[in-house]
């Protein structure tokens, strides 16, 4: 995996993502177009525009990023209305570069998807508006592609052999979800969250111990140097409902610590804090993971979402897998972050069934996962 | 030339095709249905009807700002999605002077007013001039004369611009009805309303006003093109608000007006104020000089100070975890209590807090302070829960408040 990185002057990161199989497949781009199914996808739905050219759902052709993480570290969060506002000013760049890369026009495409929820609306209506036009002008086919379906879908494209059913924990900033892939584009949430997401309580305690935004990686790096026994956090553990999550409780014992520290004038070592706070939140991802996979049955289990690359949790995961003759996959970190390659591929499948969605599309700040009303699905023909 | 024209900037939704000499086609509604979901199927409708091919149309016009923040977007990520698959220019239309175009021939003053809410329009000021032919000739043309710029302005301020031209004004745009009691009120010259189809964006209006423009070159790229919105986010303003301490520098009439509550965001010279305040209610417990100054100088913290005849008489501070928002500090002056400080101080945080990306309030308060408690279940915190014993000399438990919204 090489990254192409150009910081440009409004502190926007921009980045190609190229793996070793992207020239070789490039290349055959146009020789071999019999039968193949080339999407260019489209996702806005937080603060990264990104734009991607996937063909057949797990060869990526182009991946284009734009990060503008460094514009909404100084507001400690992302800072909706500037999100939108850039996305507007990056889309077109991270498409022509996307198509460009891929060694293709838009006469060369088959379809155009697109993020359409959940996210933030601003954010999402500026890529849903750019699709639909392009759709139009182009007179392709449009599909829209829920976030966390695409997440799920970057497994397809880091491991070409695997196939559903399989068992998939979502853990990002906005979701913590335990999904039983069916089918390709068939989902059953089995466990989520009752209250804060993984990746929010990571945010906020990284922001209580100053650690800063965003939380993640951050406390993923101090974690590294702490100990993770220094401290023992609660795990909640919901009582009628096995498979969810709770890290509300977690977050606030990390925060009552952390003030009653301060106030006794102790001092803080950040490190241990991180690492005890992190050993907690992993352990019961990781646990609840390994005991779906068995009760339900299933040999495969996947990671997706940004706080799927945390290192701790991919180690717990890959042992514990192990030990249970689990097959584990994972994306690799940059197909954890938000990416439009992932789009792509989750468009890919529902492409193959069908769904076309109509020039009416809106954006769905808090569409569900999975068994969704499909009255988005406005079939076109 | 063909122009295909959008215009998404306020409640109207409107797509128009200009073709050389008449408009071939527009569509328009203003109704509850958002632009997300009309827009697009508008279009498609429209270019069907008319059997247009995308392909012939020479460039995309659009309402550039400002507008809606979000209507701007959806308008401009269109546009330059249309002009990146059909690889033609955008031109980037001013919403207010695309609205003054509907009134084009007319000789009297123009005035539109978009309301941009909290007594604020976008405006602008216009007029049209005739261009007398050489010749014998009666046809006249106009030019658009352009008296004031499309701008962000306080009702006041237009108000005053327009009686200071002294002549007759015709008002139109949303902005008129919803302030039509100050206008009635305020203005010195006779006034008229447009009528209800000249009232509002019109696409065919920026498809004329974008044809005239394209001839004087005024064309960009679609992918360097994005809309003027006229005002910064409000991250933006509230952060360089928080840098800019001379702006917020009481003015002398204020200092010399006793009995006047006056609250603004605490800057480095209130500090020693602050930190006595601080000793004087709390003690032990209080924040020293440092602490304050630390932690008002973070970026994700806001604190502001109650200034009452030239004296802090009180002060309160927010941090931002990750959009919940910890009341850090909330402290009035002994003399200064029961004069509603603490609620005008508060209730000035909270709002400025949502700038900073906050959504929900929380704050620890001793169980015995109940006129701490009034305040804050006015300001509708609400108790979830209590953590005995926390609070020492006298001991006492702390209750946990949230606001949630």
């Amino acid at each position: 995996m090489e990254i192409n990185k150009n910081v440009e002057d409004d502190g926007v990161i921009f980045m190609s993502i190229k793996d070793k199989d992207q020239a070789e497949c490039v290349k055959n781009t146009k020789e071999n177009n019999g039968g193949d199914v080339t999407i260019l996808a489209i996702e806005s739905s937080c603060d990264e525009t990104a734009a991607a050219v996937v063909r057949n759902g797990r060869e990526v052709l182009s991946n284009i990023i734009s990060s503008q993480i460094a514009l909404h570290t100084i507001y400690g969060g992302v800072v909706p209305e500037i999100a939108s506002r850039k996305h507007v000013e990056k889309m077109n760049g991270c498409i022509r570069a996307a198509l460009s890369e891929a060694g293709l026009t838009l006469d060369d495409i088959d379809a155009v998807a697109v993020t359409y929820g959940p996210g933030l609306v601003g954010a999402l209506l500026v890529g849903v508006s750019a699709a639909k036009a392009i759709a139009f002008a182009k007179n392709k086919p449009l599909i829209g592609v829920h976030h966390i379906e695409g997440h799920i879908s970057a497994n397809f494209i880091e491991s070409k052999e695997l196939e559903p059913p399989f068992v998939c924990l979502v853990v990002s900033g906005g979701h913590s979800h335990l999904v039983v892939v069916k089918d390709y584009g068939e989902y059953e949430i089995i466990g989520q969250t009752r209250d804060d997401a993984a990746g929010e309580a990571f945010d906020k305690v990284a922001r209580a111990i100053g650690l800063g935004y965003p939380g993640g990686p951050k406390i993923d790096k101090a974690a590294r140097e702490g100990n993770p026994d220094a401290f023992t956090f609660p795990q909640a553990k919901i009582g009628d409902a096995e498979y969810d999550f709770s890290f509300s409780g977690l977050k606030s014992s990390v925060l009552n610590y952390i003030n009653q520290a301060k106030m006794q004038g102790q001092e803080l070592d950040q490190c241990d804090v991180a690492a005890s706070f992190q050993k907690a939140v992993v352990e019961v991802l990781a646990s609840h993971a390994i005991k779906a996979c068995k009760e339900y049955g299933y040999d495969k289990l996947a990671i997706a979402g940004g706080v799927a690359s945390n290192t701790a949790l991919r180690e717990l995961l890959e042992k514990e897998c192990k030990k249970n003759k689990i097959s584990f996959f994972r994306p690799s970190p940059v197909l954890c972050t938000d990416n439009a390659a992932m789009i792509g591929a989750a468009a890919y499948f529902e492409y193959q069934k069908g769904v076309r969605f109509g020039l009416d599309m809106n954006a769905v700040p808090n569409l569900p996962l999975g068994d969704r009303e499909r009255r988005y699905h406005a079939n076109k023909n | 030339m063909r122009i295909l024209a959008i215009d998404t900037s306020g409640l109207v939704g409107a797509v128009a095709i200009a073709d050389g000499d008449i408009i071939l086609a527009q569509f328009s509604i203003q109704y509850k249905t958002t632009h997300s979901e009309i827009l697009m199927p508008m279009l498609d409708d429209m270019c069907r009807k008319v059997h247009l091919d995308l392909s012939t149309i020479d460039a995309i016009a659009v309402a550039k700002g400002p507008g809606s923040f979000t209507g701007l977007r959806i308008g401009a990520a269109t546009a330059k999605g249309l002009a990146l698959a059909l690889d033609k220019p955008i031109i980037p239309v001013p919403t207010v002077d695309g609205i003054a175009y509907n009134l084009y021939g007319n000789e009297k003053v123009i005035c539109p007013m978009m309301d941009a809410r909290r007594n604020q329009v976008y405006t602008g000021l216009y007029t049209f001039v005739p261009k007398m032919p050489e010749g014998k000739s009666m046809e006249r043309s106009f030019d658009m004369q352009i008296i004031h710029g499309q701008y962000a302005a306080s009702l006041d301020d237009i108000i005053g611009e327009i009686n200071s031209l002294g002549k007759a004004v015709i008002l139109l745009g949303d902005g008129v009805p919803v302030y039509h009691d100050v206008l009635e009120k305020n203005l010195k010259v006779p006034y008229s309303i447009a009528p209800i189809h000249q009232n509002r964006q019109s696409a065919a209006s920026v498809a004329a006003l974008a044809a005239k423009m394209a001839g004087e070159g005024q064309l960009v790229s679609a992918d360097e093109f994005a809309p003027d919105y006229l005002r910064m986010s409000q991250a933006e303003r509230e952060a360089k608000e928080g840098s800019g301490e001379k702006k917020n520098a009481p003015g002398k009439s204020e200092l010399k007006s006793p009995g006047i509550i006056r609250v603004r965001p605490m800057t480095a010279e209130d500090i020693d104020d602050a930190a006595a305040l601080e000793k004087l209610n709390l003690g032990k417990e209080a924040w020293s000089r440092k602490q304050l100054l630390d932690a008002m100088t973070r970026d994700d913290t806001i604190y502001l100070v109650a200034e009452k005849a030239g004296r802090i008489v009180g002060l309160c501070g927010v941090q931002n975890i990750s959009g919940d928002g910890e009341i850090t500090n909330v402290s009035v002056a002994g003399d200064c209590r029961k004069e509603g400080v603490g609620y005008k101080m508060v209730k000035q945080l909270l709002e400025r807090g949502h700038g900073l990306g906050i959504e929900n309030y929380t704050l620890e308060v001793r169980g015995a302070n109940a006129p701490a408690i009034r305040l804050y279940e006015k300001l509708g915190f609400k108790s979830e829960g209590v953590r005995p014993g926390f609070y020492e000399e006298p001991k006492d438990d702390a209750v946990i408040y949230w606001k949630r919204n």
